[in-house]
């Protein structure tokens, strides 16, 4: 089941009095299945924060449509099922720890005859039960991501979404926030989560969409979007020596790196050509992978494709 | 119904958590207990005059000793009542509306009319239950003191609470619209301290205009602005047992305070954030 769907989404900012626009999102569609953990990512200003506000109804489309749990977005009450951490975001700071979330347990219409516990258990969870009765004004920008985290689980949410959320975190903070939502996601949870920080979306992530100025580049599996077509790691019984590689094989751009031969075919097809030439010439192959490269390189590469650099 | 009290009862304790009110609480009082002393120390024949005279004039005598009191109180507290409220309470929307925390709200199960009316409601009932604390305390002093036990200055809760939430509304307004707590505070002490009263008293610069046309238009924006003065006016003649003259000024300020309410919800509604 889709547990978000985006058709066509437009948002531009500007009225219509307005002479500055910005086109935050252009003809954006997505879906997301439910139990998953989606990464959104793209550089600063690619339209990722817009789109979950546009989802929770803080900001609102320009054109096409939106549904959560199969519903329009419009309907308000629904967002009961939803939580929400927000980019830099700011608790009243006049609030303890408790306070914060007992205001947000209501307002998410949670009733829960042991509250109390529950907000034990989850400031607990986020590391945070010794500040619990501390004003939020003296926290740390660490200690407000894991606090907003806590708000954001607060009322047992099926879809969660989260903006940013290692930001200004520390590495074993990040570490114990990724448990988090990998143990979110075994409960079933959906978890769309925004992020410019690759490497941390590759880890937690089921599938990953990348957006820039508003456009959906890709979308795929962490799997698919690392894996090439076009490059392959050959590891062969006999070694080709040098001059070989640099006359028989020439055509091909064979080349060696730790024991294995890189070819850049380009395709499977040529791939094919390459594997039977081999056959030919009496090379026992072992095994032929396709390359990887790191979700990094593919989205710069994506990004400065899409700016035609 | 319970999303508006939350907000209703976060936004009373965001004020709380501003000094000002608390210094309005203590300041409240700090005048009950210069009056309580007042009253225990200084005799009933010093504080009349009349000892030996008849039980009526006794009585007329106490009736305005007793008013002379509560106009002590009720006027500043009028004026000065409604100038820390006005203060304090200004920056209750901007503050909301700052990035971050409105989307933290805006993202929950709640609509963007009840997140007005919470934030209304919120900001009138403490501003209520200062006023009450203070008048009632008066009330009970001047009860016991010269068993003058007349409600009608309780009415003045009401109505000082009334110019409030006039007033409120149109800094909601200004909050939705600017998100500047400064231009809201400026605008409300700009209609409470100079426009109210000199529109209330328009009619006598028209012996000096001979513009009908520039009448119209003054009277438009006395029509259109709340009355503060005129409410400070029934507030006083509430206070000492007078009645309520016209009641245009409450009728036309009530409907500017929902006017301003209704074109919060509207703005507020269609914004993005």
């Amino acid at each position: 089941m889709n547990i978000i769907e985006v058709n066509n989404l437009t948002k531009i900012y500007g009225g219509k009095l307005t002479k500055r626009k910005v086109t935050a999102l252009d003809d954006f569609s997505l879906q997301v299945k439910e139990g998953n953990i989606f990464g959104l990512l793209g550089p600063n200003g690619a339209g990722k924060t817009t789109l979950i506000k546009v989802l929770l109804g803080i900001a609102f489309a320009t054109h096409g449509n939106c549904k959560l749990f199969g519903k329009d977005i419009a309907e308000y009450k629904q967002k009961k099922m939803v939580g929400y951490l927000p980019e830099n975001h700011r608790f009243p700071s006049y609030l303890t720890a408790e306070d914060v979330m007992k205001y947000f347990a209501a307002l998410s219409g949670y009733r829960n005859s042991n509250l109390n516990g529950r907000i034990d258990e989850l400031l607990k969870i986020v590391k945070m039960d010794q500040w619990k009765k501390v004003k939020v004004k003296k926290y740390s920008k660490g200690m407000m991501q894991r606090l907003g985290l806590a708000q954001a689980m607060l009322h047992d949410p099926k879809l969660i979404f989260l903006d940013e959320p290692t930001d200004g975190v520390d590495p074993i903070g990040r570490k114990e926030i990724r448990e988090v939502l990998t143990n979110l996601k075994k409960d079933g949870k959906t978890i769309f989560l925004n992020s410019h920080l690759l490497s941390e979306v590759e880890l937690v992530s089921d599938r990953v969409a990348i957006l820039n100025k508003g456009r959906l580049l890709q979308e795929g599996s962490v799997e698919e979007l690392t894996t090439t077509k076009e490059t392959f790691h050959l590891e062969l019984e006999n070694e080709i020596s040098d001059e070989e590689l640099e006359s028989k094989w020439k055509e091909f751009n064979l080349s060696r790196r730790d024991g294995k031969y890189i070819a850049p075919v380009g395709s499977v097809d040529r791939l094919n050509v390459l594997i039977d030439q081999l056959r030919a010439a009496g090379k026992f192959i072992k095994s032929v992978t396709p390359m990887k490269h790191s979700l990094e390189d593919m989205f710069i590469s994506l990004i400065n494709e899409s700016e035609g650099r | 119904m319970r999303n508006i009290l939350t907000i209703t009862q976060y936004t009373f304790k965001e004020a709380f958590s501003r000094k000002i009110f608390l210094t309005f609480f203590g300041i409240s009082s700090f005048v009950l207990l210069i009056f309580s002393l007042i009253f225990y120390f200084v005799g009933f024949d010093n504080l009349t005059g009349m000892a030996g005279t008849s039980n009526e004039m006794t009585d007329n005598v106490l009736t305005q000793v007793a008013d002379f009191f509560k106009m002590m109180i009720v006027m500043p507290l009028f004026g000065g009542g409604l100038f820390l409220s006005i203060f304090s309470a200004s920056s209750f929307i901007p503050n909301m509306l700052e990035k971050g925390n409105i989307d933290l709200i805006l993202s929950k199960p709640v609509s963007r009319s009840q997140v007005i009316w919470g934030k209304f409601l919120g900001g009138i009932s403490i501003v209520l239950l200062n006023i009450a604390y203070l008048v009632l305390g008066i009330w009970l002093l001047i009860g016991l003191k010269f068993s003058v036990w007349g409600a009608s200055i309780l009415v003045t809760i009401l109505s000082i609470t009334f110019a409030f939430a006039v007033l409120y509304a149109l800094i909601i307004l200004i909050g939705v619209l600017t998100r500047s707590s400064l231009l809201a505070m400026m605008m409300s002490y700009l209609i409470f301290f100079i426009l109210s009263p000199i529109l209330a008293t328009r009619e006598q610069f028209y012996d000096f205009l001979d513009n009908k046309f520039v009448e119209h238009i003054i009277d438009g924006f006395y029509y259109f602005l709340p009355k503060t003065s005129e409410i400070a006016s029934i507030t006083a003649s509430l206070a000492t047992g007078g009645g309520i003259d016209s009641y245009q000024p409450i009728i036309s300020s009530f409907l500017f305070m929902i006017l301003s309410i209704g074109i919060s919800i509207f703005i507020f509604s269609k914004k993005d954030y």
